[in-house]
């Protein structure tokens, strides 16, 4: 079983490093559900 | 961190309990990612914004961590974090949120 099934999930993403849609994408089939998803960019 | 996202995070903890949320990072840069991981499991830094003084001590991981790697599909790793994982310096980012994780997070995976 996933270490992640059942877990709620804050993705912080960053523009400049992994952005949050990309971690979307990993998440989605883990049995973990996705609460929110941010991508912030440091300028 | 953003305040509104501080905002969020406060509620998902609140919402869901402490102990089910994980926050992943997908900060560039260790210091950055050192002061993410500070403020969810610790409390705002600068003392700014909702997290401010709220220790929520979440378990918090980089998203190049290996313990968080291996929870994801290799063919979907491969299609959208491979390219990242090859400049940046992954090492440095996952020690150094783990540093802030086993100072502060109440909960790990």
């Amino acid at each position: 079983m996933s270490k992640l099934e059942g877990k709620k999930l804050i993705l912080l993403g960053e523009r400049d490093g992994v952005p949050g849609p990309a971690m979307e994408a990993c998440f989605a089939g883990t049995g973990a559900e996705v609460v929110f998803s941010a991508t912030e960019c440091f300028v | 961190m953003d305040l509104q996202n501080q905002q969020r995070v406060v509620d998902a903890a609140e919402k869901y309990g402490a102990e089910n949320v994980i926050v992943l990072l997908g900060s560039s840069d260790a210091g950055g990612a050192e002061i993410y991981a500070e403020t969810v499991a610790a409390g705002d830094p600068t003392f700014a914004g909702p997290l401010a003084g709220v220790s929520l001590g979440l378990p918090v991981y980089h998203v190049f961590d290996e313990t968080i790697k291996a929870e994801v599909d290799p063919a979907t790793w491969e299609e959208q974090l491979a390219m990242m994982e090859m400049v940046l310096d992954t090492g440095k980012l996952s020690t150094a949120v783990e540093g802030m994780r086993e100072k502060h997070s109440k909960y790990k995976l």
